[in-house]
């Protein structure tokens, strides 16, 4: 009994060992290609916002975010320093430096009249001047509530704290993630894919939805983006979930149903949309691979390689307990698969096999899980 | 100097009486309903004047007791308004009485107020995925407003629920623009604030409740019974409670309770039965001869029966149950009768035969009964003097078919140190014979009525097997009660889920010898945190 335990432990030291020598490894490396430094950015309850260096794996730092937690969304500034976050209970909005925790940022939405919510649509401008948020007010009146149009705000980051709206404009209703075109526009994740001027407030479709004119063979599809990522490689995913029906009798017994995604790419602003793999399993967030756009990976209670081409499944592995949200380093090195609980789990993308676990001091709860490339 | 203090002196002197007449005049008479709505509601509440509709928000909307506790909790819960329980109390009354709804308009949705969380709706489709998914329908179809309240009430929901666009079933439509531009308006003519049946119910003469009544019903783990119920009248629509009676098995039963009633015909009472806790939730129909609705019990409302009260006050006559309502055919047993004002030999129908009255008492018969080898396969209507009750008892060949009840259930885990207790749920076993077609699971089918049975569990699916749900989900007891397992994750199962589980319950029935079996089905899930009102 005692040897094998001894021995048990004497393999973990040395996994542990393992771990940070491979990080050491890869960081000469991208020292030489791209002097950045990548770290993975979550929120863990009560509230703290996680700065995990990606080549040990290891927490580097914790930074105190004021208010209760909620929702943990995070967008980062282009240079990788600063880190904006969601919290209290999806209001208020804190940017930290990951390098030492200050507070440089913050601004309240809601007012005394007003209850402002963002669901996660949390921004940047290309040049980290302007933060963009998607506010969803409620006037909180004497005796009612009154529902509010939703807005998208922009906030100057260098206003510092307590930071008023510079502008506002009109959007849809039921908008979740946001992103940013290299041209400047933003993303809106709503009902039908969209994209809005922040100097204009212009609006224009990018990808129908909702409103998409498949016919009456296809299902309205389900599309719901609150754990994608992809910074990784410059991308905005909108996964969905749809049915091709055998017939106009659209029988949901006989149908064939479907993983989808809009997938835009920022850098460009070009838009993909198709039917990924068959729905065999429920996938919270997707990420793709930043060799080969042709491969993604899926997380929740399982963790799954795929590809959209083929539309073939290439590897699926069990995971310990649900997970929502997946991420990746650029270099398409290690899969980060994480949200709900207290760990991130840690795979190699070509086998799906679990490398390590990375501890948080507390559940990530709906948190984002960011990849942060500081510039050094 | 002098006069000013004599000045002040009387000033304070008058203050300090006013103040003493104030005082003394709150407790000798408390604020009523309708003050305290006047003085505490307008803190936030505006007054309309409009004199039949006096407060904004509050006089457009009619609700059952329970709907109002629901919106009141709400008041002090999540908008602090500052009154106490006793005055919250003092405003339900007043409101369920003035703002209620018609014993019309709350029929077939009863179950929303019942606390029987194992019925299955059927919803209109325009409010299924719109309305009932959080919630049951009865929920809003147990409320009336006008047109205003209900978009309010959709506005509500916006304010109090933020991510709700966000769900499942409301992300994939327009969900806000939905709710106010066709639901509200739909919601607006089929529940609308003004009716005749409501016009009608408050000119109408309303039931009394200080009688005599006959219960009936059955407790999960102790059976059916039966007793007479004494209401004694206590002022302010207000009673005490007396009961005494016996199970199906002939122990005695008996215990005391309170009652108040609301709109003149919801009945709400607590009552203590050898030491158990329960509660009754009935309305009375129009007349105030019977009361119907369900009993169950206090800390566990999943587990109760229908219940059936029947006045038994001077000229009222009626049989409510007859126990057990079947006999088979070439058999003697004893039978018992339920009512009010029993009196004469009774006559249960052809082929049918009393052969001794074992007790005769107005309120319940006990009878010994034959039936004939030849007596037909079928229903008899019961006569007892001048009462006649169709269909009553069930003459039967044998046990063709087994359904187990109620067919779809739901129990939760709970306990293992978690803040919520285990859900449990309770089955019984109803029996059929095949009818003139001799075929099992037909239209003709004769329902006998409950039977004792054999309680056991199995797996519902291949999954449930594979996940071995039987081990973890719960176990069942003979009484037919379903305890789940422990809350909180279980590092044995897949993935440390839940104790959850979906499972089948047999109950088996004797059909001299043979075992007769029927399923249902029972999904072991986790717990719900808020417990509400209002289904
Ligand atoms: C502190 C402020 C405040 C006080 C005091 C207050 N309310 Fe309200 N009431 C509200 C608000 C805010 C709403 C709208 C949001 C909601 O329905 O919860 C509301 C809504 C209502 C509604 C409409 C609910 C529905 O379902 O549409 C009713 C009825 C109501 N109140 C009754 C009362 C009564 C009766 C009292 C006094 C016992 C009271 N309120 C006291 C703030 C208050
Ligand atoms: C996302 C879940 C959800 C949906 C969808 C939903 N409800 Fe509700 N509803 C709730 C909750 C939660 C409450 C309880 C509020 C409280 O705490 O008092 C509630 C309360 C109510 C009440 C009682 C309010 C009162 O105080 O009298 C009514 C009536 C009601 N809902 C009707 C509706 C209708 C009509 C719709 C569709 C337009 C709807 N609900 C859709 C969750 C939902």
């Amino acid at each position: 009994m005692n040897t094998k335990k001894s021995t048990t432990r004497a393999w973990l030291a040395l996994a542990g060992l393992g771990l940070v020598l491979s990080g050491c490894h890869s960081s000469v490396k991208q020292a030489a290609s791209t002097a950045s430094h990548e770290y993975l950015l979550t929120v863990t309850r009560p509230n703290q916002l996680q700065v995990i260096d990606t080549e040990t794996n290891r927490i580097s730092r914790s930074c105190d975010i004021p208010g209760y937690f909620g929702s943990g969304s995070i967008a980062t500034s282009p240079n990788g320093r600063i880190a904006y976050v969601l919290s209290n209970k999806w209001e208020d909005i804190y940017g930290f430096d990951i390098t030492d925790c200050k507070m440089v940022f913050s601004a309240k939405q809601s007012t005394e009249k007003v209850t402002v919510k963002t669901f996660f649509s949390l921004t940047l401008s290309p040049d980290g001047k302007e933060l963009y948020t998607i506010q969803n007010p409620v006037g909180k009146l004497p005796d009612r509530y009154q529902v509010m149009q939703p807005q998208l705000a922009v906030f100057d980051t260098s206003a510092g704290f307590d930071v008023q709206p510079s502008r506002r404009w009109p959007v849809d209703r039921r908008i979740t993630k946001i992103a940013t075109l290299a041209s400047g526009e933003v993303v809106l994740g709503g009902a039908d894919l969209k994209a809005i001027d922040p100097q204009n407030g212009k609006v224009r479709v990018i990808s129908k939805l909702q409103n998409w004119e498949r016919g009456p063979r296809w299902l309205t599809p389900d599309a719901f983006a609150v754990s994608s990522q992809g910074e990784h490689v410059g991308e905005y995913i909108m996964p969905y979930v749809t049915a091709e029906f055998k017939d106009d009798s659209m029988n949901f017994e006989t149908a064939d149903w479907w993983w989808g995604m809009s997938r835009v790419d920022l850098s460009t602003g070009e838009v993909e949309q198709l039917e990924t793999v068959p729905f065999q399993f429920i996938v919270f967030s997707w990420v793709t691979d930043p060799h080969d756009a042709n491969i993604i990976y899926g997380a929740f209670n399982t963790l799954s390689k795929h590809d959209i081409k083929e539309k073939k499944t290439l590897a699926v592995t069990d995971m310990d307990h649900t997970y929502y949200t997946i991420n990746m380093t650029s270099d398409g090195g290690t899969l980060y698969v994480g949200g709900t609980s207290s760990d991130i789990s840690v795979h190699d993308p070509a086998t799906l096999e679990k490398k390590g676990s990375i501890q948080l001091p507390g559940d990530m709860s709906t948190a984002d899980m960011r990849l942060a490339r500081l510039q050094e | 100097m002098k006069q000013i203090s004599k000045k002040s002196a009387l000033l304070i002197g008058g203050f300090l009486a006013l103040a003493g007449n104030g005082t003394f005049a709150a407790a000798a008479q408390p604020m009523s309903g309708e003050q305290i709505i006047q003085q505490q509601c307008t803190a936030c509440h505006t007054k309309t004047g409009d004199a039949s509709k006096p407060y904004s928000r509050i006089s457009q909307q009619r609700k059952t007791p329970e709907g109002w506790q629901m919106t009141l909790h709400r008041m002090v819960s999540i908008h602090q308004a500052k009154i106490s329980d006793a005055e919250r109390k003092q405003v339900l009354k007043y409101l369920a009485d003035t703002q209620g709804l018609a014993p019309a308009e709350t029929a077939g949705l009863r179950y929303g107020l019942e606390r029987d969380g194992n019925l299955v709706e059927n919803n209109d489709p325009a409010y299924a995925e719109m309305c009932a998914r959080c919630h049951s329908g009865a929920r809003f179809g147990l409320q009336r407003r006008t047109r205003a309240e209900w978009d309010l009430l959709v506005q509500f929901h916006m304010g109090q629920i933020p991510t709700l666009e966000l769900h499942s079933l409301a992300r994939d439509r327009p969900w806000f623009e939905l709710a106010m531009n066709e639901v509200a308006p739909k919601l607006a003519e089929d529940f609308p604030f003004e009716t005749a049946a409501w016009k009608a119910w408050q000119a109408a003469d309303k039931p009394t409740f200080a009688h005599a009544w006959t219960i009936a019903g059955y407790i999960p783990g102790k059976g059916d019974f039966d007793a007479v119920m004494q209401v004694r009248d206590q002022g302010d629509d207000r009673y005490a409670l007396e009961i005494a009676g016996h199970y199906a098995d002939g122990r005695p039963l008996s215990g005391s309770g309170q009652a108040i009633t609301y709109t003149g015909y919801e009945w709400r009472a607590a009552l203590t039965l050898d030491g158990m806790k329960l509660r009754q939730i009935l309305a009375a129909n129009e007349q105030g001869t019977q009361m119907t609705g369900r009993l169950f019990m206090a800390g566990a409302n999943e587990l109760g029966a229908e219940m059936v009260a029947q006045r038994a006050a001077k000229g009222d006559h009626a049989v409510t149950r007859v126990m057990p309502s079947h006999i088979r055919q070439g058999t003697r047993q004893e039978i018992t009768l339920v009512g009010a004002g029993l009196q004469g030999t009774p006559e249960l129908g052809e082929g049918v035969r009393v052969i001794k009255t074992l007790s005769a008492g107005t309120n319940r018969m006990r009878l010994l009964v034959e039936a004939d080898k030849q007596a037909a396969v079928g229903l008899r209507d019961i006569r007892v003097g001048q009462i006649q009750v169709p269909a009553m008892l069930a003459v039967f060949d044998q046990v063709a078919r087994v359904e187990v009840v109620p067919g779809e259930s739901i129990a939760r885990v709970g306990g293992n140190g978690m803040p919520v207790a285990k859900v449990k749920s309770a089955y019984r076993a109803v029996g059929y014979a095949s009818g003139a077609d001799g075929k099992p699971g037909t239209a003709d089918d004769i329902r006998l009525g409950h039977m004792p049975a054999t309680w056991t569990l199995k797996a519902f699916d291949e999954t449930a097997e594979q996940d071995n749900d039987l081990k973890y989900a719960g176990t069942i007891d003979a009484n037919g009660i379903f305890t789940p397992g422990d809350a909180g994750p279980n590092p044995e199962r897949k993935m440390s889920t839940n104790n959850v589980g979906n499972l089948s319950v047999v109950g088996s029935v004797d059909d001299g010898g043979g075992q007769v079996s029927g399923e249902a089905h029972l999904l072991v899930t986790v717990q719900r945190f808020v417990r509400s009102s209002v289904q």
